[in-house]
């Protein structure tokens, strides 16, 4: 998967979590399964407009709605968020990478001393 | 902050080298070092200044290709701890050529990203060889903005990690 295609996807996990309804609704999500009509229960709002915000989220991925059942419950995906929490995982890669280098480079180092002791 | 705070927003690599610690040390403290092994690929570290020194200050360059040309970017910070050859915790912001800080937002970094990281480098000989831990932590921002964020991302991923064990 190309770089920009995961900052594409960032952008749309970013976009839908920029609400704090939608943050509502996927925290009353993480205590499992519900509704349409359950989740918009703690809200102020009108069920379609709760299915507007539903929508928002499964568009990013980050709900699923169940097939089998009539209700269709909404779920949560959690595997988007855990990508936007963490820049710090963006990081690992290029810490990784320098690792390797100063380790190349040690060695390097290394052979250049044993070298020069060596040499006559 | 605490290590307990720090854990779920972190980089933490462990990595054992094969040299004495007094030289792995040095790359981290000895810009002529440091400079070999620290930009990314392809950049060059043209500027490394480090007065290593609790509250001394550190200026680095990267310096990039471009198709218009080279690209530099600056990182300030500070040394928060500095004990020769066994630990080493400084700060690092993205900033101008001056050392002068700037939002990660104005530096056009995703939101979410912190504006001040951590960088912790513990050492630990073993036997000629070197044991190191490098930890490189996220600070929250104090713009209202960043706080928002992070409030809503710390509450999302505690409750997932808690959902995660179960």
């Amino acid at each position: 998967m190309t770089a920009a295609i995961d900052d594409e996807r960032l952008s749309g996990t970013f976009a839908a979590l920029a609400n704090s309804t939608r943050r509502g609704i996927l925290d009353r999500l993480i205590e499992g399964e519900a509704t349409v009509n359950e989740l918009a229960e703690p809200f102020e709002m009108t069920l379609p407009a709760i299915s507007k915000h539903i929508k928002v989220l499964e568009r990013a991925g980050l709900v699923v709605r169940g097939q089998q059942a009539q209700y269709r419950p909404c779920a949560i995906d959690a595997a988007p968020l855990e990508e936007v929490s963490s820049w710090a995982e963006r990081y690992r890669p290029v810490w990784e990478a320098r690792f390797d280098r100063m380790d190349s480079y040690l060695r390097q180092l290394r052979e250049q001393g044993k070298g020069g002791e060596r040499d006559d | 902050m605490t290590d307990e705070q720090d854990a779920k927003d972190a980089v933490v690599i462990e990595r054992t080298f094969d040299a004495p610690v007094d030289l792995v040390w040095r790359m981290w403290t000895a810009p002529e070092h440091f400079k070999a092994w620290y930009g990314p690929e392809g950049a060059t570290i043209p500027v490394a200044k480090m007065d290593v020194r609790v509250g001394g200050r550190r200026l680095v360059c990267m310096e990039m290709p471009s198709p218009s040309g080279p690209m530099q970017m600056w990182f300030a910070g500070e040394y928060r701890e500095v004990v020769e050859n066994e630990r080493l915790v400084y700060t690092e912001s993205m900033s101008d050529e001056h050392g002068n800080t700037a939002s990660a937002p104005d530096m056009g970094m995703p939101e979410g990203h912190p504006t001040t990281t951590e960088v912790r480098v513990e050492l630990e000989d073993i036997g000629g060889r070197t044991r190191m831990v490098m930890t490189h932590i996220g600070i929250p921002a104090d713009s209202p903005g960043a706080a928002g964020w992070a409030m809503a991302f710390d509450k999302l991923s505690a409750r997932i990690a808690t959902l995660a064990r179960e």
